[in-house]
């Protein structure tokens, strides 16, 4: 019966990630990317593995789509300027 | 299986799949507010986890994700100011709903642990959770508009 704690948080795992994989837009991935981090660190907590969690709570919480979005908009903005004076 | 193990799978079930949903679907905006809510409705799921295994050093994870959860919106609010600007979103009724739930399950874990240090590192983190989610949530919704140029 404790085990539905450590169900329900890999269900939302799985479901997060096949969301995460069918987003179209980049910066909507980095959305649903941001969130599978909160959940893989509630599921390494409920695996008794807090260390891996608050590892997996810095990188994936702020840094990781931190990361994404700056890439993002860095490729926008070249294709706008490489497009705009030819 | 303790009631705190319980109620922390009531609410992870609850809030992440209504955080999952709002993510996954309609426009940025609802997108980002759903981004920010699953931090307020996690961080403490963390904290009944924490007193349901009966190990106070998993605290942490919740104060971490208090402190990190509203800067990773606060990434967004910025990266994503041309289209936030458009939309405005706002959802003041589940914010406050969320930052409720975080002060109710502070309260009750507070009053489970022996007054002490503990009981003040619980009262930073859940002063973290609700402030930060206010502050993430009134940057969304256009408030801090002088800040934003650049």
């Amino acid at each position: 019966m404790s085990d539905a704690v450590i169900v329900v948080a890999l269900l939302l795992v799985a479901a997060c990630a096949t969301a995460a994989v069918a987003q179209r837009d980049p910066a909507r991935q980095a959305l649903v990317l941001s969130v599978l981090g909160l959940f893989l660190a509630v599921l390494f907590t409920v695996l008794q593995a807090p260390d891996v969690g608050l590892s997996q709570l810095a990188v994936g919480s702020a840094l990781t789509p931190l990361l994404i979005m700056l890439s993002v908009r860095r490729t926008r903005r070249r294709g706008r300027t490489k497009e705009g004076p030819e | 299986m303790n009631g705190w193990i319980l109620a922390a799978t009531v609410e992870l079930a609850g809030g992440g799949a209504a955080a999952l949903w709002g993510v996954t679907t309609g426009p940025t905006g609802r997108r980002v507010i759903a981004q920010n809510l699953a931090t307020s409705a996690l961080c403490p799921a963390l904290l009944l986890l924490s007193q349901g295994y009966g190990r106070p050093s998993y605290v942490d994870l919740a104060l971490l994700l208090a402190l990190l959860g509203p800067v990773g919106t606060l990434v967004f609010a910025r990266l994503l100011a041309a289209e936030l600007e458009r939309e405005r979103p706002s959802a003041w009724a589940l914010t406050w709903a969320a930052a409720g739930l975080g002060a109710v399950v502070v309260a009750a874990v507070c009053a489970a642990t022996a007054p002490g240090r503990a009981t003040v590192k619980l009262l930073v983190v859940g002063a973290l959770l609700i402030g930060g989610n206010v502050i993430a949530s009134r940057a969304l919704s256009g408030g801090f508009q002088g800040v934003r140029g650049g």
